[in-house]
């Protein structure tokens, strides 16, 4: 149906999805249907005020592509890009070459003493920076790996924070390989840089023989 | 002898190098070594225990959650 302009004479839709909005002052203009997937967005420098914009990207992409392998004894993810909102990281079927290894994260590859502070339940108050890693697993048995685990890092680019790791899975336990090894466990990171690598590696220099990380940016 | 291998994934590049521990990486896992066996007789010791009471006592590890909880 075509609309009457107060100022001049009437206009009307030419295809599916076009709008009819003003355009100034008592009049109007079509805006034409945009591209599919595109989403209307207010730019006061088009005639009508108006556009057809892709949305921002979002959610997780990945950074380390494929997924890194974890079959060394210290594997690192290095040049990490900054602004995504925090990083996730996923581990599974991680796979200590002897029992009883818990896989651990070292954040900027950085070993000096007195840096990392790890909690779990149970202990997470006046708790000291006396670690040079944080736990991902604990007690995790060789030869039967099932496990999976997740761990975020928010606002790991920041440069005026600490950096802090929650941290939460379920592996198989060394005691009986049936049964699962829960983990809950927290990370802190005296340091105020932003997260530029990750190490992982199984406690006790025991050797990774299986699993994979994966680290995404999250928007 | 050589030591143990440290993997590198640069996410710039998609490159992955392998190489040797260097010495001060090298120090580090021997520490980490000693520091592991030492927690892991402890935690094995406490497991021990925990199995010796439980039969003293005559009941399940189910049992004494149960009684605990």
């Amino acid at each position: 149906m075509a609309i009457t302009k107060a100022t001049a004479s009437s206009i009307a839709p030419a295809a599916k999805g076009d709008l009819v909005v003003g355009s100034a002052t008592n009049d109007a203009a079509v805006l034409a249907v945009g591209t599919n997937n595109t989403v209307l967005t207010a730019d006061s420098s088009t005639a009508t005020g108006l556009k057809w914009a892709t949305p921002a990207a979002g959610g997780m992409t990945l950074i380390n592509t494929g997924g890194t392998a974890l079959n060394t004894t210290t594997t690192v993810i290095s040049s990490i890009p900054s602004g995504y909102n925090s990083l996730r990281i996923i581990t599974v079927v991680t796979d200590p070459q002897d029992d009883g290894g818990g896989l651990r994260l070292r954040i900027n590859e950085d070993s000096t003493a007195n840096r990392h502070a790890q909690g779990f339940m149970g202990a997470t108050s006046n708790v000291q920076f006396n670690q040079t890693s944080v736990p991902i697993t604990y007690s995790q048995d060789n030869g039967t790996p099932n496990g999976i685990t997740i761990t975020d890092i928010v606002f790991y680019d920041n440069t005026s924070i600490w950096k802090f790791a929650t941290n939460f899975g379920v592996v198989n336990s060394y005691l009986d390989n049936a049964r699962a090894e829960f983990i809950q466990t927290w990370g802190a990171y005296n340091q105020t840089g932003a997260v530029t690598s990750l190490e992982f590696f199984f406690n006790g220099g025991v050797n990774a023989s299986g699993g994979t990380v994966y680290v995404y940016g999250v928007k | 002898m050589s030591r143990p291998i440290k993997k590198i994934y640069d996410c710039t590049t998609g490159e992955t190098i392998e190489r040797e521990f260097t010495d001060e990486e090298f120090a580090q896992y021997q520490a980490d070594q000693a520091a592991f066996i030492t927690e892991k007789a402890e935690a094995e010791a406490k497991a021990t225990a925990k199995a010796a009471l439980l039969a003293q006592l005559g009941i399940t590890e189910e049992q004494a959650k149960l009684l605990l909880s």
